[in-house]
C-alpha cells in the first residue's frame, strides 16, 4: 500500500478557539498526525492554506458573509467536512444572541450608535449545516479529544458518521449521579446527546446540552416532565437556548422569551 | 512602493491582518486590523440569569476560559454582596494561577519559539530537539491536569459557581499535584534558560504598564489596579473610569487608553509591578538572565513569561499543599460549598490577572437576578493601542531587512504580546 496520506486543514470561524486549544493540549494528537498530513492550521503554524486538501475540520459558528464564501470554497475543495465543537455543530454560545432582540440592537449595545462603522460584516450566528453539507460532527463545548480522534479516524477512512442516538440520562445513571430534577434543579440531560459520560453532572453542574439534541430525544415528553417538576416551557426553552438557540427545536419558545415573559423555574417537592 | 500584507497572522489566537506600506525604505503606513468576528457577549447575556453569565462568558476565550469564568463570578458575587470562604478564594487563586502554566507554555513554545529558530511551526522541533518539545508538552499537561483537578476541566471549567464550587478537591489528589508541581520546577527553570539564551531583539517601550497589585502576594485574583509609571493605585470598581475603551473604525475590537495614552498589560507589566512579590526561585532566574525592574524591552515579555512559570509552579505547589492540609480539617472556613445569598439588584466588578494581562468584567442585575448590562475589558483590547504604537516605532528600525526577515520581525513584536483576538473582540 502506498496510498498518499489524507491532507487535513483546520479552519476557524467565530469561536473562542477552545476546541483547537483542546487539540493542542493533547499530545496524543501528535501521534494521530502520522496518519494524515496537517497542511493548514493558523493557530499553530505559519504554513499558508494550500489550494487542495481532503478533509476540512471547521471550528466556529458562521457569523459573517465572508465566512459563508469561505465555507462554500471549503465544501467545493474538501471531500469531507468535519464540524468541530458546539459552535460549528449547533451554533453554540455565539447563537445565543438570537434568543432576544435583533442583531443590530445587540451590536449597538456593544459598540454604541456607530456600530456599523466598526463591525460591519455580520449575520445571525448559525451552524455550518445552515450553509453547507457536513459529513461529521464532533459536538461539545469544548470537544472531547478522544472523540476527535475517533471521529477523525472515521473521516480519514471515509466511513460514515455514527453519532450517539441516546440522551444523556442513561450515561448519567451509569455514573451513579443523583438526578438534578429530584433535587429541584432543571437539567437537560433528558434530551442532550450522550457521549460525554455526564462529566458536568458528575462534577455537580446540571447538563446544558452543549452536545446538542440526541437523535432519539423526545422533546415534548421532556417538556411535560419539566413542567410537572416546576420548570415551565419558557424556562425550559431558555435553558436549551444556551447552546442551541440557532436550532428550530429551541426556537419554539424564543418568541415568548423575547416578548418579556420570563420562565419559571420553581422547585416542586418530590 | 512595496507592501507587507499578513493575512490572518498565524500562531496567535484569533484573526488579525497586518499591512505595512514601505516607500523608499521608509514605513508609510501601518495597519493592524482585527477581523475576528464580533460575538457580542456583553449584549448576549442581557436577559439571562446571574448564574448563567459566568458559564456563557467563559466562552469568550478557550485559552483563558478559567480567567473569564472566575472574573465574571467575582463580578456577580460583588453585585450580590456574597463573601466566599477562604478555601474558595484559595481554590480560585490556584485555578487562575494554574492557568498560567498551560498558557505560558503554549505562548512560549508553540507560538513564539518557532520564530527564534526560523521555522513555520513547533512540529519540526519534535525531530530536531525532542527534549524541548517533551518539556513543553509536560508543562502544558501539568497545567491542564491542575486546572482539571481544581475546575473539573482544562478548557471551560465546570465546578466554579456563584458563591463557591460545586465540588471540592480530594486531599490525596492535592498532595500528588503538589509533588508534581514541585517536580516541574526543573522544567520551568529549563524553560527560562532556553528562552534566556535565545537571541532576543531589544526595543524599549515608553508606555505605562498596568497590573493588579497587592502586597504580600503575586496578585492574580486579588488586589488593586496599579500604574507603574503614573504611580497611582485604584480599586477594581474604578476600572470603567480609569480605562477608557473605545470603538475604532475598521476593527471589531475596541481599544483602551489610560489618560488618552496607550499602555500595556501582561507578564512584563506584572513582573515590573509585583517584582518584590516574586518567589526566590523566580528572582534567581531573573537575575541569571539579567532582568531587573524597571525593564522596558517589549521582547522581554517572553522571558517574563518564563519567570512567571518558575514562580507559578512553586506557588501553585504551596497553594495545593495548603488546600490538601486544610481539607482534612473541620473548621467552617474549609468548605467550598456555595455560600447562601439573597438575589438583589446591583452592579458588581471583578478583575483577575489572566496570562495575557488584567481582565475586567462587570455585570448589573435587576432585583430578580436577571442581567441588565454587562461589560468585559480584556487584556488584548488593552494592549492593542500599545501594539500599534510600538509597531509604528519599531517597523522603521527593521525595514532594511530582507522581506522575509522584516515580516518575521514584525510578527515577533506582535507575538511578544501573545495577543488573543477572540478575547479582544468577544
Amino acid at each position: 500500500m502506498h496510498a498518499t496520506k489524507p491532507r487535513v486543514a483546520i479552519f476557524s470561524l467565530s469561536s473562542d478557539f477552545g476546541c483547537q486549544v483542546q487539540l493542542s493540549n493533547f499530545p496524543e494528537i501528535l501521534d494521530t498526525l502520522s496518519t494524515f498530513d496537517l497542511v493548514y492550521w493558523q493557530l499553530v503554524t505559519s504554513a499558508e492554506l494550500p489550494d487542495t486538501y481532503d478533509v476540512a475540520v471547521i471550528e466556529g459558528a458562521v457569523t459573517t458573509d465572508e465566512q459563508v464564501v469561505l465555507l462554500k470554497t471549503i465544501r467545493e475543495t474538501a471531500s469531507c467536512v468535519v464540524a468541530l465543537g458546539a459552535c460549528a455543530a449547533t451554533g453554540g454560545v455565539p447563537a445565543l444572541v438570537r434568543e432576544r432582540g435583533l442583531l443590530e440592537e445587540h451590536a449597538q449595545t456593544v459598540y454604541g450608535p456607530d456600530a456599523d462603522k466598526v463591525a460591519k460584516d455580520r449575520r445571525e450566528p448559525a451552524p455550518l449545516s445552515a450553509y453547507i453539507e457536513v459529513d461529521f460532527v464532533i459536538p461539545g463545548c469544548p470537544i472531547e479529544p478522544l472523540e476527535f480522534s475517533r471521529v477523525l479516524q472515521r473521516a480519514l477512512r471515509r466511513l460514515v458518521d455514527n453519532p450517539q442516538r441516546q440522551s444523556l440520562c442513561g450515561e448519567c445513571k451509569i455514573s451513579e449521579n443523583t438526578c438534578f430534577w429530584l433535587m429541584g434543579t432543571p437539567c437537560l440531560g433528558l434530551v442532550a446527546r450522550s457521549g460525554c459520560e455526564a462529566m458536568c453532572v458528575s462534577s455537580g453542574r446540571p447538563c446544558a446540552a452543549c452536545r446538542g439534541l440526541a437523535r432519539d430525544a423526545n422533546l415534548d415528553a421532556a417538556r411535560d416532565y419539566a413542567a410537572a417538576m416546576g420548570c415551565d416551557a419558557v424556562a425550559f426553552g431558555e435553558l436549551l437556548a444556551i447552546y442551541n438557540a440557532a436550532q428550530e427545536y429551541a426556537r419554539e419558545h424564543a418568541a415568548e422569551s423575547a416578548a418579556g415573559t420570563t420562565g419559571k423555574r420553581e422547585a416542586v417537592d418530590v | 512602493m512595496s507592501k507587507l500584507n499578513i493575512h490572518h497572522l498565524a500562531r496567535i489566537e484569533g484573526h488579525g491582518n497586518v499591512s505595512i506600506e514601505v516607500k523608499n525604505s521608509k514605513v508609510k503606513e501601518i495597519r493592524l486590523d482585527v477581523v475576528e468576528p464580533a460575538r457580542l457577549f456583553e449584549s448576549m447575556i442581557v436577559g439571562r440569569r446571574y448564574d448563567e453569565a459566568p458559564l456563557a462568558t467563559s466562552r469568550v476565550c478557550g485559552i483563558c476560559s478559567a480567567n473569564h469564568f472566575v472574573t465574571n463570578l467575582l463580578a456577580v458575587e460583588d453585585a450580590l454582596d456574597i463573601t466566599v470562604s477562604e478555601r474558595t478564594r484559595t481554590m480560585r487563586q490556584l485555578l487562575v494561577h494554574g492557568s498560567f502554566l498551560q498558557n505560558h507554555a503554549t505562548a512560549l513554545y508553540v507560538f513564539a519559539a518557532p520564530d527564534f529558530v526560523q521555522l513555520p511551526s513547533f512540529f519540526p522541533l519534535a525531530e530536531t530537539t525532542p527534549e524541548v518539545v517533551q518539556r513543553a508538552l509536560r508543562l502544558k499537561k501539568l497545567g491542564n491536569d491542575l486546572c482539571t483537578l481544581v475546575g473539573g476541566r482544562a478548557v471551560h471549567p465546570i465546578t466554579p459557581t456563584v458563591g463557591g464550587f460545586t465540588a471540592d478537591v480530594d486531599a490525596d489528589a492535592l498532595h500528588v499535584m503538589a509533588q508534581r508541581l514541585r517536580d516541574a520546577a526543573a522544567d520551568a527553570a529549563a524553560t527560562a534558560e532556553f528562552f534566556g539564551e535565545l537571541q532576543t531583539p531589544r526595543f524599549d517601550t515608553t508606555s505605562d504598564m498596568l497590573a493588579l497589585y497587592e502586597a504580600g502576594t503575586y496578585a492574580v485574583t486579588v488586589g488593586e489596579i496599579r500604574a507603574l509609571q503614573a504611580g497611582w493605585t485604584r480599586p477594581i470598581r474604578d476600572y470603567p473610569e480609569v480605562i477608557e475603551e473605545q470603538a475604532v473604525a475598521n476593527s471589531n475590537a475596541k481599544q483602551a487608553l489610560v489618560d488618552d495614552k496607550p499602555f500595556l498589560v501582561g507578564p512584563l507589566a506584572r513582573v515590573n509591578i509585583s517584582w518584590d512579590e516574586l518567589l526566590p526561585s523566580a528572582r534567581v532566574v531573573a537575575s541569571k538572565v539579567g532582568l531587573r525592574p524597571v525593564h522596558r524591552n517589549i521582547f522581554s515579555a517572553h522571558i517574563c513569561r518564563a519567570i512567571e512559570l518558575v514562580d507559578a509552579v512553586d506557588r501553585c505547589a504551596m497553594l495545593a499543599e495548603e488546600l490538601a492540609v486544610s481539607a482534612s480539617g473541620t473548621t467552617a472556613g474549609d468548605s467550598v460549598a456555595p455560600e447562601p445569598f439573597e438575589v438583589r439588584a446591583g452592579t458588581g466588578y471583578g478583575a483577575t490577572e489572566a496570562p495575557r494581562g488584567t481582565l475586567y468584567h462587570s455585570v448589573t442585575l435587576d432585583d430578580r437576578g436577571t442581567v441588565t448590562a454587562a461589560d468585559i475589558v480584556t487584556p488584548t483590547s488593552q494592549n492593542l493601542a500599545s501594539i500599534a504604537q510600538e509597531l509604528t516605532a519599531y517597523a522603521p528600525t527593521v525595514v532594511d531587512y530582507e522581506p522575509e526577515d522584516f515580516k518575521r520581525a514584525v510578527e515577533m513584536l506582535i507575538r511578544s504580546y501573545d495577543p488573543c483576538l477572540s478575547c479582544a473582540v468577544h
